[in-house]
């Protein structure tokens, strides 16, 4: 059982925001839909939610066929990048608002709506007006809402693309500490690599109206399918026709290596505990290479230095594309 | 930003601020206050004799009935189709999307006149486009109520359409979708959520179409017919009975009309400050917020 997606196709005009996407997201894990912005992974999103509707392709939801099955019949929970809450009504109202339309009876709704802010820890805020909530606040009460209709796909449009940086990494840790106890199947879309890496037990990256690879944060990290997943899950430079990650390159100030590519030390950059040195090789090009202080003390890396470059034993790397 | 400016200014010289004020009072006084408190005086200058004289005439209760029902019906009318086209022209697209949302202000520009007589030449029952089968079918719509209230609506058209739209522009469709998700079908979404945000867009565009509707004097007049008794409508009867030098009864329907248009502006005073500290209060959250 999950969520599959095949051959979806959708454009806006002589935008192409997808591309024939094909993809299975697995029940009961948290998934990240990672790219750069205007990728179709939003739009991927709203499709799964019947928000959009596709040109051509289908999508199926725990076995149910739902391609033509509007919005409010999917069972879906979805949650806006600007919360979308309901301004006029009170932040238990909110909640209540999915089992009022089921016309739950009202005792069961009362009940629901307290557990719900109980694990949202937002039970004293319950009478509010949302004017009266934190960003952070209206966000967990969106999810709280969307939760309430105990949905079987829980969707999150860039959930905490709104928020300031620290209230942004507090959700994030409460998000996956959420899932844990909620089990729901969950997909975020996020651009935030960091926060996908973090966060999510799989990852599908998408760009281009394209699904660029699947996998778990690991496997995108340490056997990148391409060198676009590889630069957008960190930083990258080019060595000798390689990307490789830049705290993955050796340096020496001999050429003891074979293979090794010399270059002239062109600038250093002390950033807290990293240094960033760059390097342009003989061929004219710059890499960046990265290490600790005290490796770069005891190397005696400094301008003007004379150095040569091997990537480490065991290093992620890609080919260079031609293209890029 | 003009008021940061305009406060800016006035902080600066308190001359100046006098000056200002003076010459806005001075504005309004002498183009709005004075004339209508001047019929206010003439209608009371003799005591309320003149006005229960006036209430007990049957051409005055007639036409301030008939004035009430025109207008309630064109208010109606205007209501449903105004907040159905506002979520046409906001929340759909279409082709020709923009020649209508002109269109809609078509009425604003025309002359009422020139309203009544387009619809006469369509409706009229020997030589109107649909009149002459109407009127086979005996359903008389010039010289009639139907054809006033048509006139009518059609000058208060824009009012409430401009009223809603903006406000549903600044809502955005974030809060229906969330709506949709969790389950609401199209009527639910707009009874709980559309209709709640927009709701004092609704009660003032409904508040000005009233005062419009109820003032409304050219457009009527022509398909009106004038049938003494009986599709004389207040506005109307204020002209005739001045004509007719019965100067104090034009005075005292003419301060219904006032009162009636002051009461509408009231109400909607009274109601509509604690939504707007509220929703202003939202916006100035929303802007400081640091969540």
């Amino acid at each position: 059982m999950s969520i599959d997606v095949s051959g979806l196709t959708k454009t806006f005009g002589d935008f192409v925001a997808l591309d024939d996407v094909t993809v299975s997201l697995p029940t009961g894990q948290l998934t990240a839909l990672l790219g750069p912005s205007g990728g179709g992974k939003s739009t991927l999103l709203r499709i799964i939610a019947g928000l959009d509707q596709a040109d051509t392709g289908t999508v199926t939801i725990e076995g149910r066929e739902a391609t033509n099955l509007p919005a409010r019949k999917r069972n879906v929970g979805f949650v806006f990048q600007h919360y979308a809450v309901f301004k006029h009504m009170s932040v238990a109202k909110n909640v209540a608002f999915g089992l009022e339309i089921r016309k739950r009876p009202k005792d069961e709704i009362e009940h629901r709506v307290e557990e719900l802010l109980e694990l949202v820890h937002l039970s004293q805020f319950r009478d509010r007006m949302p004017s009266q909530l934190s960003g952070g606040q209206r966000q967990r009460m969106a999810l709280a809402r969307a939760l309430a209709v105990e949905p079987s796909v829980l969707l999150l449009d860039e959930p905490f693309g709104a928020l300031d940086a620290k209230v942004r990494k507090e959700l994030r840790d409460w998000l996956r500490r959420l899932h844990d106890e909620v089990h729901t199947t969950t997909i975020f879309v996020t651009h935030d690599q960091e926060e996908a890496l973090e966060v999510a037990d799989e990852i599908v990256v998408i760009n281009d109206g394209r699904v660029e690879q699947v996998g778990s944060p690991d496997t995108l990290y340490d056997k990148p399918a391409n060198d676009f997943v590889m630069r957008f899950l960190g930083e990258t430079t080019d060595l000798a026709g390689q990307t490789v990650r830049p705290h993955d390159i050796d340096v020496s100030l001999s050429p003891g290596v074979l293979g090794s590519t010399q270059g002239t030390v062109t600038r250093i950059l002390r950033v807290g505990f990293e240094v960033r040195v760059s390097v342009v090789t003989e061929d004219g090009s710059d890499v960046l290479v990265t290490m600790t202080r005290t490796l770069a003390r005891n190397l005696g890396v400094e301008e003007g230095v004379k150095v040569w470059l091997t990537a480490a034993k065991g290093a992620t790397s890609v080919p260079v594309m031609a293209a890029v | 930003m003009a008021s940061t400016a305009s406060t800016a200014v006035a902080r600066g010289n308190p001359v100046l601020k006098w000056v200002l004020r003076l010459v806005v009072v001075g504005y309004l006084f002498f183009l709005v206050g004075w004339p209508s408190g001047l019929i206010v005086r003439r209608t009371f200058e003799g005591g309320t004799q003149a006005f229960s004289d006036a209430l007990n005439d049957p051409d005055v209760t007639h036409a301030l009935q008939l004035s009430g029902t025109i207008a309630i019906f064109a208010v109606l009318i205007n209501l449903v189709f105004g907040v159905g086209m506002s979520l046409l022209l906001v929340r759909y697209e279409f082709p020709g999307k923009r020649a209508l949302s002109a269109l809609i202000d078509l009425p604003l520009a025309v002359s009422p006149i020139v309203v009544g007589l387009a619809l006469i030449l369509v409706y009229n029952p020997r030589y109107g486009w649909f009149g002459e089968g109407l009127d086979a079918h005996g359903i008389q719509i010039i010289f009639a109520k139907p054809g006033m209230i048509m006139a009518t609506t059609f000058v208060a058209l824009p009012l409430v359409i401009r009223e809603v739209v903006p406000v549903l522009e600044d809502m955005g469709d974030d809060q229906e979708q969330a709506a949709t998700s969790l389950g609401a079908n199209a009527w639910q979404t707009f009874w709980r959520i559309t209709l709640p945000g927009i709701k004092w867009a609704v009660v003032y565009g409904v508040v000005l179409s009233m005062a419009r509707s109820l003032g409304e004097f050219g457009a009527v007049k022509v398909v009106a017919g004038n049938i003494s008794g009986e599709t004389t409508t207040a506005p109307v009867l204020v002209q005739q009975k001045y004509q007719n030098f019965e100067q104090q009864t034009a005075y005292a329907v003419s301060f219904l009309l006032v009162a009636a248009a002051v009461v509408c502006l009231i109400v909607v005073a009274l109601l509509r400050p604690k939504d707007h500290t509220t929703s202003r209060a939202t916006a100035t959250a929303a802007l400081q917020e640091k969540p």
